[in-house]
């Protein structure tokens, strides 16, 4: 957090590099935050694009109050929703440019497992209710607390917690018992 | 492990990334923004100066501090040799001068624009002086701000002997450090500070006495002065009024009425004096905690006031702003200045603008952007300066700077006198050169047209 402070304070007082790392680390984070989100690689790219370029434009109005990354996170939440109510495009996973990507290996047995079980999740994702899906992914990909979440979605975190749990509940009941036990 | 335990564990390995080709897509993009944005936020750099004004008080302090220098030397310069028409003041004249130390307190209150860059407003600031012909002077002010309450103590200390102005600013821990050039030096040691300049600058200018009346129970005379040279043209109106006791020749108040320009006004009394108190050397020396910080790091210079300073100075705020200052009158140029660089420092494409969007721009902390400004204002400080000590060495000053534009070849845009039928000339084109009075004459002439 530390260090995320002192990036935005170079960033602030004219450093592009500064930008550069902040960019370097986050952008992936963000593009799966979106993602999942949009349920589509290329809305994606166009929200994480358009936060970046909102952020640089107004890096130094605003005071970071909290981690840079639940600020960025809330960012690509509100600018998903923005762009689902803009564009009524169906959400569905697109291939492309962004490709979905199954974590390191472990042998070669459990890359083809771990794709097919990550193929399966990334598809009963898209079937959640986005108000689940999106506390689902804003807790798990970017660490945001329910009260965040709360927050941002203006509803009680009684209610956070519900969506939440309903959407485990719904993606264990898709995936239907196809998820490692 | 827990089924729902799993399924998040899976649920973050869902994991997407772009390839570099989208990377560098995405990053050009923004960069590309990001380049735009700079060039609009350099293009806007002006609004910053009122915000780096308005943010940091260290910068009004510190110009503050040049202006409270200037205003203190213009105050405690004589205009030119005395010339005593009124045995009256000589006597108080005298009176005072028999006073190694003495002290004072002093009420003030000032409405407007007080420092370039900051809203009109209302400042009360009551102090109390210390004066001493061998240490130099102590000043322990309160200001406090009509509009917003908000309170602000600090010391300053004059020490001559050390060639240096000290501000101790307790609020902000920060003390000011600022070394008199020679010149000014020279200038406080030839003269001392009030109230005795104040009795020779009425006495050198038209005045009338007042006759008897009373104050505090003290039967006083009184002596007032309205003429415009008496505080070396820094400003449009004064009105100066001396009350002095007429059993022992001592100042008991003076008053002050100075409209600087048509947006600032000030009004101050001086009153309650200690004549010959006992002054210890080490009432002089500038009280620093240890945890205070010097502001800036370095110290500060008064600015030089010499030609080739107004020379300099003259030529950036033609470059910051396309024209030359309307008067150079310290604090009417400041202000003029602030108001242009808000206005127009944005649009300008002048190396000294594009220099200064860069030094902002480079700035590493607002202390840094702080010192910047005052770094700029300086030399711009150095014409208003150098006007005033033609003012108050009678040198006959005359400015066209409403008449003449940067870079006119040929026309006055400021002179003043040098010997008794020679003028020293600064063009508009900023050469300089003697001229006979009749060469003068010719050149004004051609410039009324």
């Amino acid at each position: 957090m530390f260090q995320d402070r002192l990036l935005l304070w170079k960033f602030k007082t004219g450093s592009q590099d500064a930008f550069c790392r902040i960019y370097e680390k986050y952008v992936n984070d963000l593009l799966t935050l979106a993602a999942n989100l949009l349920a589509d690689g290329s809305s994606a790219e166009d929200v994480v694009q358009d936060v970046f370029i909102s952020f640089v434009k107004s890096a130094d109005k605003f005071y970071l109050t909290g981690s840079l990354k639940g600020y960025l996170a809330t960012c690509v939440a509100n600018r998903a929703r923005d762009y689902i109510r803009d564009n009524k495009r169906r959400q569905t996973v697109r291939r492309g440019e962004t490709e979905r990507i199954a974590p390191e290996p472990q042998s070669p047995v459990q890359l083809v497992i771990r794709s097919e079980e990550l193929e399966k999740l990334g598809c009963a994702m898209t079937r959640l209710p986005y108000e689940q899906r999106e506390v689902v992914v804003l807790h798990l990909h970017s660490a945001l607390r329910f009260r965040q979440i709360a927050r941002l979605q203006n509803v009680s975190v009684k209610t956070v917690q519900s969506r939440y749990r309903y959407g485990l509940d719904k993606l264990r009941s898709i995936l239907n018992g196809e998820v490692e036990k | 492990m827990s089924p729902a335990e799993s399924i998040e564990k899976l649920i973050k390995k869902l994991r997407y990334q772009a390839n570099t080709e989208t990377h560098q897509r995405i990053l050009g993009n923004v960069l590309q923004t990001l380049d735009e944005s700079e060039k609009e936020k350099t293009g806007a750099a002006a609004p910053n100066i009122r915000s780096i004004i308005m943010k940091s008080p260290i910068t009004k302090l510190a110009v503050a501090a040049v202006i409270i220098v200037a205003v203190i030397v213009g105050v405690t310069q004589l205009i030119g040799p005395v010339n005593v028409t009124s045995v009256a003041l000589a006597d108080v004249l005298e009176r005072i001068e028999q006073a190694q130390a003495y002290m004072y307190k002093t009420k003030m209150s000032t409405t407007g624009t007080v420092m370039p860059g900051m809203p009109a407003r209302e400042m009360e600031m009551e102090g109390t002086a210390t004066i001493s012909n061998e240490y130099g002077m102590k000043m322990e002010m309160t200001m406090v701000d009509a509009n917003s309450g908000e309170k602000t103590i600090q010391q300053m200390y004059m020490i001559p002997n050390d060639k240096v102005m000290v501000m101790v600013l307790p609020a902000q821990k920060k003390y000011i450090r600022m070394e008199f050039t020679e010149d000014l030096l020279a200038r406080m040691k030839k003269q001392n500070n009030e109230p005795r300049e104040m009795v020779k600058q009425i006495m050198s200018c038209n005045y009338i006495e007042l006759g008897r009346s009373k104050i505090d129970g003290i039967e006083v005379q009184g002596f007032e002065t309205t003429d415009p040279r008496v505080m070396a043209g820094m400003a449009q109106h004064v009105k100066l009024t001396l009350w002095v006791d007429a059993a022992t020749w001592l100042p008991v108040r003076q008053q002050m009425d100075i409209q600087v320009n048509e947006q600032m006004q000030m009004h101050g009394i001086v009153y309650d004096y200690q004549w010959n108190i006992q002054a210890s050397p080490d009432a002089f020396k500038p009280v620093i905690p240890e945890d205070f910080t010097a502001f800036p790091a370095g110290g500060m210079k008064m600015p030089e006031m010499n030609e080739e300073a107004a020379i300099e100075g003259l030529r950036m705020f033609a470059e910051l702003t396309g024209k030359y200052p309307k008067n150079l009158s310290l604090l009417t140029l400041m202000q003029e200045l602030s108001q242009e660089l808000v206005g127009k420092l944005k649009d300008s494409q002048s190396p000294a603008s594009e220099q200064l969007r860069q030094a902002f721009k480079q700035a590493q902390s607002e202390d840094e952007k702080a010192k910047k400004l005052v770094d700029m204002m300086k030399p711009v400080q150095s014409i208003g300066m150098f006007y005033m000590t033609l003012m108050q060495d009678k040198k006959e000053p005359a400015y066209y700077g409403e008449k003449v534009s940067p870079g006119e070849v040929g026309s006055v845009l400021l002179r003043w006198k040098i010997s008794d039928n020679q003028y020293r000339v600064i063009f508009g084109d900023l050469t300089a050169a003697d001229v006979t009075a009749e060469e003068l004459s010719e050149l004004e002439k051609a410039l009324l047209k």
